[in-house]
């Protein structure tokens, strides 16, 4: 008699999965592929946002240029000739004008382009600004009248979009603003060599522009506003953020009132901006009375709105470094202070200055409270000299500026305003590679 | 009088460095410490021997006020070092602390350099009055701390690369750079290997010569090695107190005896 031990279940082989770890695996496969598809759509919006800013937005980096022989006729610009820089001045744009208008005729004659535009219209291809920046040229320059120069005069917005591909014959139908003889004049222009595309260092510095003259508008001007409102967001939200959080994670009694403010600074967080904005306005404008526009006062809505990031971070920071540093401290007679200060903080600085420039970022980027506080200037003049005139005279910041491009009706703003935005993308991107840096840099482990 | 409370009278040869009255502590609504009244002497290694949660870190803590860091700790009784009440409201912890050196569980030097570690506490105690007497006051306090022969030649190295019995034994050199009278240790050997744990043994030894040394450990066969005095704590009691031959041949409560015999704990 056999007395064999009954095997009700039979003994699998390692070799062959069974049908639980077979679907197992297969749930797992299946999770896998989710999360790629994920990370894969995520890359081709990433893909998409990139070509499209870049694609739209590089053109507004290059402008089209007319270069000319121009005369600076003493009779025209200094009657008197003594080189009188007031007596100069007298003489306008309107003055300068026909002095544009001899040369291009002067050019044209040169290269044997036949056309039948009278001298007027064909100087109809400058740009409005053209004559403004010669004039600006010679008041700088007053021992170049009397001589002729070699000038780079900007060209109309329909000329330098005609260059671009933006404007063609057919839709120039209805455009009063230029003609199609016009157009073959810039053709033969082309071909001579004196009109061209190139870089144009003035969008990145130069000043905004009048709806008429966007060839002649830039970042320049706005991009100080903003670097005085990040000047006085560090100023302010750096020291705040930093004290409020570390009284709060390391001398603070832990109470309901602790617990009210710890829950508040959350919400705060997530305020909307544009709440800030309606803040600062009520507070800062109509009850403090500082100036309009001003970007001290974009600084202060933006401090305060930049604040409990700072404070969240700060925190995070602070409670990761570890209790037995506290401890070790504590241990051979150091104060609390000097524990915070000689050990904790020191610990804690490069996830401080992580949230900082994350928080700073933020805060450049931000526009809706800008809007309410009216920190949407147009500053077509020259940029603000000194400090206290940087913080209080009106003035635009870089995504107001870059609102403000895309609400104007010429479609060469449009391009401003996408050449705008590669402009604020690649300081972000330069702020957070920072941040990202610092913290690999000095990242401790214990 | 609490029956569990064993005081001990025949080993008076040497004087009180710390003495503890009825102390009293609480976490919150935990009672942690329940009247526990203890004599420590200078120049001996005092053992705090029992099971894990029975009070002996939370007394041990009392004695260099480090629970004041805990907001929900309160703190009953008496606690005199010298005669002088430490809990006077006129005492400043941080002079305490600098008078009672204490060394961790886990070794914790500061992510600075070794130099640098030893020299924290007397450069913010004003101990030395130029460069020079701060570099003997390191160089002693390493040698007090039997790692000066490892370090010499790498003092601005970071404290944080040396191996864990030499950070621990940095630690120790760290505790008594400042000139202390009393060394509380915690468990210090909890975290080495047998022979990192050996050499800090025999430090501890040495350290007796010039301080009343009290250590909690959950090493009997330590307790037993190095201290001359252990007590004996259970759920917040202090069981039994005595000479460490007396409490590890002769214990006089059942629950001493039970403890070293492996049966609780």
């Amino acid at each position: 008699m056999t007395d064999m031990p009954n095997t009700a279940t039979p003994r699998h082989s390692l070799l062959k999965p069974d049908a639980r770890t077979v679907k197992r695996n297969r749930a797992e496969a299946r999770f896998k592929s989710y999360g790629i598809a994920a990370i894969a759509v995520g890359l081709l919006m990433l893909a998409i946002l990139l070509t499209t800013i870049i694609g739209r937005g590089v053109g507004a980096f290059q402008q089209t240029f007319l270069t000319l022989d121009v005369q600076l006729l003493e009779e025209k610009l200094d009657k008197n000739g003594n080189r009188n820089l007031d007596e100069i001045k007298k003489v306008s744009t309107f003055g300068y004008a026909p002095l544009m208008a001899a040369a291009l005729e002067v050019k044209v004659a040169e290269t044997g382009i036949t056309t039948d535009l009278k001298p007027k219209d064909m100087a109809g291809i400058l740009s409005k600004d053209a004559a403004a920046q010669l004039r600006d040229f010679v008041l700088d320059n007053p021992e170049l009248i009397g001589t002729a120069v070699e000038f780079e005069f900007l060209t109309n917005s329909r000329v330098d979009g005609y260059m671009k591909g933006r404007v063609t014959r057919e839709s120039i139908a209805n455009d009063k603003s230029i003609s199609a003889e016009q157009l073959d004049l810039v053709d033969a222009l082309v071909a001579d060599g004196a009109l061209e595309k190139r870089f144009n260092i003035d969008f990145i510095t130069g000043a905004d522009a009048s709806d008429a003259r966007p060839e002649a508008a830039g970042m320049g001007v706005s991009m100080l506003g903003s670097l005085f409102m990040m000047l006085v967001v560090l100023a302010l939200a750096l020291p705040i953020g930093v004290a409020a959080s570390i009284y709060l994670e390391e001398f603070a009694p832990k109470n309901l009132l602790t617990d009210i403010i710890e829950v508040n600074i959350s919400n705060l967080a997530a305020v909307p901006s544009i709440v800030f904005g309606i803040l600062g306005l009520a507070v800062f404008i109509n009850y403090m009375h500082l100036p309009n526009s001003a970007p001290l006062v974009g600084g202060l809505v933006l401090t305060l709105m930049t604040l409990p990031t700072i404070i969240i971070s700060t925190r995070a920071s602070l409670k990761s470094v570890p209790p037995s540093i506290r401890d070790a401290a504590l241990g051979v007679g150091a104060s609390k202070m000097q524990s915070v200060f000689h050990h904790v903080l020191p610990l804690a600085a490069p996830g401080i200055l992580t949230g900082t420039i994350i928080g700073l970022a933020q805060a450049l980027g931000e526009t809706a409270p800008l809007l309410l506080i009216g920190m949407v200037g147009f500053i077509a003049s020259n940029p603000p000299d000194g400090i206290a005139s940087g913080l209080m005279d009106p003035n635009s910041a870089m995504p107001a500026q870059i609102y403000e491009w895309a609400k104007r009706a010429d479609p060469a703003f449009y391009e401003r305003a996408w050449g705008g935005i590669i402009i604020l993308l690649v300081f972000l991107i330069t702020m957070n590679a920072i941040a990202v840096m610092l913290r690999r840099r000095f990242e401790r482990r214990w | 009088m609490k029956d569990n409370v064993i005081s001990e009278t025949d080993v008076t040869t040497n004087q009180t460095k710390i003495a503890a009255r009825n102390v009293q502590v609480f976490y919150g609504d935990t009672h942690a410490i329940k009247d526990v009244s203890v004599d420590i002497q200078d120049k001996t290694v005092t053992a705090f021997i029992g099971p894990s949660g029975c009070g002996k870190s939370t007394f041990l803590r009392c004695i260099n006020r480090m629970n004041d860091t805990i907001d929900i700790c309160t703190v009953k009784g008496d606690i005199l070092i010298d005669g002088e009440d430490i809990y006077d409201s006129a005492v400043d912890p941080v002079q305490l602390r600098a008078k009672v050196g204490m060394v961790f569980q886990k070794p914790n030097p500061f992510p600075k350099s070794i130099y640098d570690n030893v020299a924290y506490g007397p450069r913010i105690h004003g101990l030395a009055r130029n460069k020079s007497e701060l570099d003997d006051i390191v160089e002693r306090a390493l040698k007090r701390g039997a790692i000066w022969n490892e370090v010499k030649d790498r003092l601005h190295a970071p404290g944080t690369g040396l191996s864990g019995g030499q950070q621990q034994r940095l630690c120790i050199a760290r505790a008594v750079a400042t000139e202390p009278e009393v060394l509380l240790m915690d468990e210090p050997c909890s975290a080495l290997d047998p022979i990192a744990t050996a050499q800090v043994e025999e430090l501890i030894d040495e350290l007796r010569q010039d301080y009343s040394v009290v250590i909690v450990t959950h090493s009997m066969q330590q307790a037993a090695r190095v201290s001359q005095k252990t007590a004996f704590f259970h759920l917040g009691n202090l069981v039994e107190f005595g000479e460490t031959d007396k409490i590890f041949t002769s214990p006089e409560d059942p629950r001493t005896e039970s403890y070293i015999t492996g049966r609780i704990g």
